[in-house]
Order: structure tokens, then C-alpha cells, then sequence
């Protein structure tokens, strides 16, 4: 038996594994990865080996089968926890921090406010961040666009978004949604797997681990990011933001490129047909089974799954990514932009289309909301991109008899100041990161529709009524998906991790169908 | 004369023969006369007395709950003392007890309807109530001593069993007061309500019977209902609402801000005359704008839609039903988690919240002879996905043994409709996607018997084929979206 590469004892000389103890300790002995794993784990598996000399081999070997069978009848019944009311979740992710100022919250009584200054009551003793916190003074910046009220529920949206005023009875608006971070990469984080701080699994991760895939010629998590335009002000996504952390990363969100081939290597070169594809992988999945029993690392059962899931992909994915059998009614509900790969329309179609082949969970980047100058020239721009997609996926969810099981997410991962960052002229501001209120939506499965939930200030500044924070919001999510988010734990760094993290969350009520 | 006989005799045993026992019953009568009095000496008349008499009257609620504890005690002792007479013996002190304590919650009882200003018909049947209650436990006093002397005798059985009657339909009436009447049979499963007869009242098209008189009768008609009429009103039927309390009316038809039931319901919760009063939860911000919308526009018992007032009709839940205990099959669902192709899921970690079946593996392979081979697992499957299956409308026969089946994706597979009949006996149905089939008009209409279907998705059909209304969206603000969704009353 070799030596753990990780392990640098090298005065290790009795070996656990030669002992007779079950082999599912063995196996916990092998994947002792790291010193806290050790420290962690070493007493149990040092206490077996105690009762295997003690009680004989026998007796040790006996418990061995009994534990394996209860692990596996277990495996299976753990989640939903309870008949969830969505089956899947498509998440689309405004990078950036939209303008909740502009968009959805709307103050009528601001205009009145123009040019005078945020009274300091109202600012409080926040901390700004380093691009404002020197100005001189805060002058009051109303949106640039008249507002109007759409639908039954008599919403207000801004101008700007007349296509997404279209399906407001069907969206559950949070104006009270807050978070703790200013800035965008721990706020981003904090957003997506509930920890400033990088190393933990995102949403997607968990409802992977949690729910696992209902698809298995497709990954169970998605990511599809829109291509760049170069007139917003860009913000990086990094894959931190869909990685499995401290999970299998057989749970990690798989992207799909905006260009060119969906999966890049997908396809087989010239020469290789799938007999000889499939001949290799066996022979490559027997070499990284003989390195599992050597080395334990279960890492290389990741390796192994992920090239069985490639093999299937290359036929699932090529599916996907065609379109041509796409009724007329679907281009003319998306709009021109959705033929275009890697825009937003085309990512919602294909969310769509991720969601009927049983994707659990698709998440749609679309950075460039960050606007710190010049809102009244680049927000027409981000919205005339994203008004008709987010209008045509919730359209298109619902008359297909989808969005009862489908939860549609829409968040970025702060709001925006109501003062001007920079010079405010009557024609043009700018708008710093605003941490303490920002809109969201959410559409579908589980949610109660037509609805505004929670208030802001007169200066959409602080939460004046029903408070969500990004825990409560998450813890929300996964309600939806069935899950109760105190359960969904994984036991790292001494903690039983949890998305919404050690810090008490609950479950909105009030935003419940 | 034997007859007359048997029926004198035990009465002439309750008759008095001591002294002492005379002088008790003297007693008993005469304060069963003075309790039979009472609501005529002291008559509730509706208006608030004196402080302290609410303040004594408000320990009524916590002292009751003696003698019903003690009350229910004591035939439990007669009985299990026939094995140990020493609990029988038990009986009699706790009766006595019991009896001083009914006198004190009778007292308390009488104290907070006369000091608090209530009255109305459920009052009096709970002060009747109380009365009847004390003065058959007094007589339970009485003829408790004599029924051993002579053990055949059977008045102090039928007193028990009187007092127990006068007990429980008395505590209902106490409890109706301070929960509402309906407060035990709100939750009760509709199958049991249906048994019992207690159908919910037809419902009526008007704003008002279907959203304000529900708010009035959740929050307001514990005080202003039948049972209490605090100041005079009632607010339990439109006609009681509008003509007002002993003060007035209280509602302006045409303003809200006029009417004195609108004002204080928006004064700030700690104000004295704010209501729901006594610390209830003040009314929900959306109810109060539906009732100042309705009293704005003419507090109208008919109109049915109010200007500026949406309220999305929601259909009540479905509870889900257990669908029984399928572990002797688990081996096999699990085999088939393992291998490539359809499979069967639970729903939930609850197994009987039952299994969903997925195709999607295999989706363009899954034929009808496939899902024939579910027909073992057929009353556990609440859930069948078979979008994009090769299934046809011979699939009917099948599907229709999926006993606890809620909902069916049949979407863009050659279904016809011909077979949709043969869901009838499908009672818990209430989705299904056709979307994308060859479905039309006429074979959809035969859903209409199933009376669980809520959701019925016909996109892209030659029953509902994609609109125009779905082209390129104007930028200009429209009601709603264009929805193919057909709701089961549209059908």
C-alpha cells in the first residue's frame, strides 16, 4: 500500500489498513486528505482499530456489512425533505448590481428631491465604499425614466422595461432584499454561496448534492455566461462562483461557452468514431479505478463520473444546441437576438431548453450593471438586452405548462445609491454600490405571484418594512426545491456547513404560494 | 299498580327523611332559585360597568377550567371505584369541590358579562349553560350520599351523565365566544366536514361576500357577531353591518376616512379605541385597502369587482394523499436509480408522499409497452413525466390504473386525445401538459368531468394553436401577457 501523497509523516509505520477493521474505515483512513481530516477522523478509525484487536477480527468484520448496508438504504430518502413545489430552478444573475432606483422601486417624490442632499438621518453612519466616501456632498439623483403601472397587481416599472411590465403578475418582486458587502467580489460570493469568503459550494453545488440530477445524460448544474458588451462597465464572473467548495466536484456548475462549440473538445476528431471514444474510456476509467484502490482520493471517483458524463454529453449536448427545430412562435416571442449565441436572450431560450431536459439547476451570468457613471447612457443598453429575455423565459415557461415547477431567479448582488456618484446633471449621473436595499424577483414554482414584498424609504435607501437578507433569501430557494435549508449540511472544517451559513436564516413566509 | 310502584319507590328513597338532609335540600332549592334568578335580578344590558368587576371578571376564562378538570374527574372516580372504593370515597370530596368551584367560575363568568358590557345570544346560551351546570351538580351533591344506602338506585347515574351533557355543550358555547364558532372545525379534512354537513355557504359573486365579509368574520365578529354585540353592533351579515351600533352607523357609503369603522381600524395599534380590540392582531395593510376600496366605491353588497382592486383568486391547496406503503418494491426502484433509462423517484423524503416517474434519459425510446411495465408501481406514482416519450394514446390504459396520479407531462408526444376519457377515474388530477400534441377542441372537452384539474396546457395544439397576441411584443404597458394557460372553468 503506498503512502498518501499528501502524507509527509514519515514515521508512520503501523498501517490501519492491514488491520481488520471494516473496510468502510479503511477507506475513511485512505481518504484522510488533509491534517484537520486527520484530527478530525483519526479517533475513530484509531478506535476501531482498538475494538479489532480487542473483540477479535470477527466481531469488527461483522459491523462492517451491517454499516454499509444502512449508509446506502439512507442515501436515497435524505431530500426534499418535504413535496417541494419546484422541481428545478433557473437563476439569472444580474452581475454588477442593478439599479433598483431606476428599475423597480420607484419614488415619485424624489423628483422634487433633485440636487438637494441625502439628509445624514437617512445615511446613517454607514461606511461608503472608497469611490464615494470622499465626496463632498450626496445629491439626490432621481431616476432619469418615468414610471408606469402594468397589470393587475397595478406594479410600477420603470420605462425601461416595458416587456418585463408585461409579466409582472407573475413575478413575486423583493424590494427588501440587503446584504452585508459593498463591494462586488465578496458580495457576489455572499450572493451565491452565502460566504464572503471563497471555498464554499454555491447554490447550484448544494441543490446538486441535495436533489442530484434528474437527467443523467446532462450535468445537473449549468452555467451560461453572456458574451460581453464593451459598452457596460464589466465586472469579473470567475468560476469560484458556481465551484462545489468543500463538495464533490462532481457537483460543480458546467458552463457553456457563448461561442463556438457549447463544450469545447466535445466533438471526436477525425478518425475516432464512439466504438473506439468508448473503448478508451474504458480503458482510462480502469487505470483511474486502480488509482482510487491505491490512493483513496475520492477525487478520481469525480474524474471517473466526469468522463462517463462527457461520453453522454456528446450526444445530449449537440441536441441541445440545436435549434432549428424551434417553432416560429419561440423566435417571435425571444426576438432577433436569441439566433445570436452567448446573448441573453439566446441563454434564456437555452434555459428553457436546459429546464425540459431536466437540468436542476441553470444559472444565466449577465454582467455589466455595475454603473458608477453615465446610467442614463449605459441602463438603456443592459435593458434593452435583458428586458425581452427575461419577458420571453417567463412567457414562454408559463404557456408550456413550466413555470408551476420551475423557479425563476432574478438578482444581482447589491442596489445602487440614490445620490449621484460624481457630478449630477440634469441629464446624467452616476450611481455607487448600495448594500442596504436592493430588488429582486422571483417567478414560478413555490412562489406567490403578483405580489411586492417588503418597502424601502423614501430615498430607496434603508428597509423600512419586511427585511430580506441574502441567508433568508437563499433559505427560500432551497424551501422552494423542498428543502429545509438546516438540513442540507455537510460536515467540513468542524462545522456542519450550511449554505445559508452558522447564522440563523428563516424561510420568507411571505413570499410563498 | 306494580308499575306506579317502581317508579314511586326511588323517588320516595331521594326524598328527604332527616332532619340535617331536610335542611340541605331547603338550602339546594333556594339557591338553585336565587342561581335561576340571576339573569333576571342583574340584567345584561349591554353596557361596560364597573372596573373592577371587569378586572375580576377577566379571571372567569382561567378559573373555568377547575371545575371542568374537577367535573370530568369525579364520574371516572365512581367508576374506577367499583374496583377501589377508596377512590370512590375520592368522589365524593371532589364533587363538592367542584361544586364551590362552579359557583366561583359562575360568578366570575357573571361579573365579566355584566362589567364588559356584553351580551347577545351566544352569552346568554353560555350564562343558561353555566346556571343549568351548577344546579345539576348540586343535585349530584344531593343524591350522591343515598345512592349508597340503596345501591339499585339510578338518579345519581343519570344526574352524572345530565352534568357531563350540560358540560361539554356549555364549554363549546364558552369556547365559541372567545375563538369564534368555527374555531374547532376550520382545519377539519374536507372529507369529515362533508360527513358532519358543514359545507361552506355558497359562495356568492359579490367583492363584498367574497373578501370583506370574510376579514369581518375572521377579526371582528368574535365581539360583533351573534354570539357578543359589543356597543350594540353587529357586523356578521351586511344588513346588521350597515345599520350600525348603539352609536351609530359605521359606515359612510362613499368614504372611508367618514366611517367610523374604517377609522379605527387605522388608528395606531396602541390607541384605546383601536380595533380588533384587546390586543388581536390589527388587520393585514392589503385587507384594509380592499375595505376602504369597497366603502370608497359605495360599500355596494353586490358590485362584483372593485376600480383599483385586484385579488388573484387562489384556489385552495390539494392536500396530498398518502399513497400507501410501497418498501416491498424498493429493491427494484433502486435497481432502476442505478441503471441508464426511466426511473422512479420519490417525491420526497416521506415515502408516501409517493414516486415520480422520469423518462427523460430515455425519453425518444420510452414507448407505450414500456410504460406498461410501471403498472406494479402504478398507485404510488403521483407524478408522470413523459414529455418527448414515443407513448400514444394507447398509453390511456395504463395510465388510468396511476390511481393517486396529480400531474401528467405529455407534451410534444403523438397523444391524440382520443384516449383522454379514460382519465376520468383519475380523481386527484389536476395537471396536464398536451402541449405540442395533435390534441383538439372536441377531445379536451371530455376533461371537463375531472373535477381536481386545475392546469391543463394546450401550446402549440390544434386545440389552442400559438396565438398572434405572442409576436413581438409593443413597448407599451398591456394588462397581462397573452397566457395559453387554460384555467379548468375556461374549458
Amino acid at each position: 500500500m503506498k503512502q498518501h501523497p499528501l502524507c509527509t509523516d514519515t514515521e508512520c509505520v503501523t498501517n490501519v489498513l492491514d488491520l481488520a477493521v471494516p473496510a468502510q474505515v479503511k477507506q475513511q483512513w485512505a481518504e484522510l486528505q488533509t491534517r484537520r481530516h486527520f484530527l478530525g477522523r483519526a479517533g475513530k478509525v484509531l478506535g476501531w482499530a482498538a475494538i479489532a484487536s480487542l473483540f477479535g477480527v470477527d466481531r469488527a468484520m461483522r459491523g462492517d456489512n451491517y454499516s454499509s448496508a444502512g449508509a446506502a438504504a439512507n442515501d436515497s430518502l435524505k431530500f426534499p425533505n418535504f413535496a417541494p413545489k419546484a422541481k428545478r430552478a433557473i437563476y439569472l444573475f444580474m452581475s454588477g448590481g442593478p439599479s433598483q432606483v431606476d428599475l423597480w422601486d420607484f419614488k415619485p417624490n424624489l423628483a422634487a428631491q433633485f440636487d438637494k442632499d441625502l439628509p445624514d438621518s437617512v445615511r446613517g453612519s454607514q461606511q461608503l465604499t472608497g469611490m464615494t466616501t470622499g465626496q463632498a456632498r450626496f445629491p439626490v439623483a432621481p431616476s432619469h425614466w418615468p414610471f408606469k403601472r402594468y397589470g393587475v397587481s397595478g406594479t410600477w416599472v420603470s420605462d425601461l422595461m416595458p416587456n418585463m411590465g408585461r409579466i409582472v403578475d407573475d413575478l413575486t418582486i423583493i424590494k427588501s432584499t440587503n446584504t452585508e458587502a459593498i463591494n462586488h467580489e465578496p458580495a457576489i460570493m455572499l450572493m451565491n454561496t452565502g460566504n464572503m469568503n471563497a471555498g464554499k459550494p454555491c447554490l447550484g453545488s448544494w441543490l446538486a448534492y441535495g436533489l442530484g440530477s434528474m437527467n443523467d445524460n446532462l450535468p445537473t448544474f449549468m452555467v451560461l455566461q453572456t458574451k460581453l458588451n464593451t459598452a457596460e462597465n464589466n465586472q469579473p464572473v470567475s468560476s469560484r462562483l458556481w465551484s462545489s467548495g468543500f463538495l464533490s466536484s462532481e457537483y460543480a456548475g458546467v458552463g457553456l461557452r457563448s461561442s463556438g462549440d457549447p463544450v469545447l473538445y466535445l466533438t471526436d476528431p477525425n478518425g475516432v468514431d464512439r466504438e473506439v471514444r468508448r473503448k478508451m474510456l474504458d480503458a482510462v476509467n480502469e487505470i483511474n479505478r486502480q488509482t482510487y484502490e491505491e490512493l483513496g482520493d475520492p477525487e478520481t471517483n469525480s474524474r471517473i463520473a466526469q468522463y462517463e458524463m462527457a461520453y453522454r454529453m456528446q450526444s445530449s449536448v449537440p441536441e441541445l444546441a440545436d435549434l432549428s427545430k424551434e417553432p416560429q412562435s419561440t423566435w417571435d416571442l425571444y426576438g432577433p437576438d436569441a439566433k445570436v449565441p452567448g446573448t441573453f436572450a439566446y441563454n434564456c431560450l437555452m434555459a428553457r431548453r436546459l429546464s425540459e431536459r431536466g437540468v436542476r439547476f441553470t444559472q444565466v451570468y449577465k454582467r455589466g450593471w455595475d454603473m458608477h457613471d453615465n446610467v442614463t447612457k449605459i441602463l438603456p443598453i443592459i435593458c434593452q438586452e435583458t428586458d425581452r429575455g427575461c419577458y420571453a423565459l417567463i412567457t414562454d415557461l408559463k404557456q408550456r405548462g413550466m413555470l408551476d415547477d420551475t423557479l425563476v431567479i432574478w438578482a444581482g448582488e447589491f442596489g445602487r445609491t440614490v445620490y449621484s456618484q460624481g457630478g449630477l446633471t440634469p441629464d446624467n449621473y452616476g450611481r455607487d454600490h448600495h448594500p442596504r436595499c436592493y430588488t429582486t424577483w422571483m417567478a414560478g414554482g413555490g412562489v406567490r405571484p403578483g405580489i411586492t414584498y417588503g418597502e424601502t424609504d423614501d430615498y430607496s435607501y434603508n428597509v423600512v418594512k419586511d427585511p430580506v437578507t441574502v441567508r433568508d433569501f437563499n433559505a427560500t430557494i432551497l424551501h422552494c426545491l423542498g428543502i429545509d435549508h438546516n438540513k442540507l449540511t455537510y460536515y467540513f472544517q468542524g462545522l456542519d456547513q450550511k449554505l445559508t451559513g452558522p447564522v440563523p436564516a428563516s424561510v420568507v413566509s411571505g413570499l410563498l404560494a | 299498580m306494580t308499575t306506579l310502584r317502581s317508579i314511586a319507590e326511588p323517588v320516595r328513597q331521594m326524598l328527604p327523611s332527616k332532619q340535617s338532609t331536610r335542611i340541605a335540600w331547603g338550602a339546594s332549592l333556594g339557591l338553585s332559585l336565587l342561581l335561576l334568578s340571576l339573569p333576571w335580578l342583574v340584567r345584561l344590558d349591554g353596557h361596560p360597568h364597573a372596573d373592577w368587576q371587569q378586572f375580576l371578571g377577566r379571571f372567569h376564562p382561567l378559573a373555568v377550567h377547575l371545575p371542568i378538570g374537577l367535573l370530568v374527574l369525579v364520574p371516572l372516580l365512581e367508576v374506577a371505584g367499583a374496583p377501589r372504593p377508596a377512590l370512590r370515597e375520592a368522589a365524593g370530596f371532589v364533587l363538592a369541590l367542584a361544586f364551590a368551584s362552579c359557583l366561583l367560575a359562575l360568578t366570575l363568568g357573571f361579573l365579566l358579562a355584566y362589567g364588559s358590557g356584553t351580551s347577545g345570544a351566544g352569552v346568554t346560551r353560555h350564562l343558561w349553560g353555566g346556571v343549568a351546570l351548577t344546579i345539576i351538580v348540586l343535585l349530584c351533591l344531593l343524591a350522591r350520599p343515598r345512592r349508597h344506602a340503596h345501591a339499585s338506585g339510578c338518579a345519581y347515574p343519570t344526574l352524572l351523565a345530565c352534568m357531563m351533557i350540560a358540560l361539554v355543550w356549555t364549554a363549546d358555547q364558552g369556547g365559541a365566544l372567545t375563538h369564534g364558532s368555527n374555531y374547532l372545525t376550520q382545519y377539519m379534512p374536507a372529507g369529515m366536514k362533508r360527513m358532519l354537513f358543514l359545507g361552506s355557504a355558497p359562495s356568492s359573486a359579490s367583492f363584498f361576500s367574497r373578501h370583506i365579509h370574510p376579514i369581518l368574520d375572521a377579526n371582528c365578529a368574535n365581539c360583533h357577531g351573534e354570539g357578543q354585540a359589543k356597543g350594540g353592533l353587529r357586523m356578521d351579515s351586511y344588513d346588521l353591518l350597515m345599520k350600525g351600533g348603539k352609536d351609530g352607523p359605521v359606515i359612510f357609503a362613499g368614504s372611508a376616512a367618514k366611517s367610523v369603522l374604517f377609522q379605527r381600524i387605522t388608528l395606531p395599534p396602541d390607541h384605546k379605541h383601536f380595533m380588533p380590540a384587546e390586543g388581536r392582531p390589527p388587520l393585514q395593510p392589503e385587507e384594509i385597502a380592499w375595505i376602504k376600496a369597497w366603502i370608497d366605491q359605495g360599500a355596494s353588497p353586490s358590485l362584483a369587482k372593485l376600480a383599483g382592486v385586484a385579488i388573484r383568486e387562489e384556489l385552495p391547496e390539494i392536500p396530498l394523499e398518502p399513497v400507501g406503503d410501497y418498501s416491498s418494491l424498493m429493491p427494484e426502484i433502486q435497481k432502476m436509480a442505478q441503471g441508464q433509462g426511466a426511473k422512479l423517484k420519490q417525491v420526497s423524503a416521506k415515502p408516501s408522499d409517493g414516486l415520480i416517474l422520469f423518462t427523460v434519459d430515455s425519453a425518444s425510446s420510452f414507448d407505450d409497452a414500456q410504460l406498461a411495465q410501471f403498472r406494479k408501481f402504478a398507485p404510488y406514482i403521483v407524478e408522470a413525466e413523459l414529455g418527448r416519450t414515443a407513448v400514444t394514446d394507447a398509453s390511456f390504459d395504463t395510465l388510468k390504473q396511476f390511481i393517486h396520479l396529480r400531474a401528467l407531462h405529455l407534451e410534444e408526444t403523438k397523444i391524440t386525445g382520443a384516449g383522454l376519457p379514460k382519465l376520468a377515474s383519475l380523481s386527484h388530477l389536476s395537471y396536464l401538459n398536451l402541449s405540442g400534441t395533435q390534441v383538439t377542441a372536441a377531445s379536451v372537452a371530455s376533461l371537463n368531468s375531472i373535477k381536481s384539474l386545475r392546469h391543463v396546457y394546450l401550446y402549440n395544439t390544434p386545440a389552442q394553436p400559438a396565438p398572434a397576441a405572442a409576436r413581438a411584443p409593443q413597448p407599451a404597458p398591456t394588462a397581462t401577457a397573452a397566457t395559453q394557460t387554460k384555467e379548468k372553468s375556461v374549458l
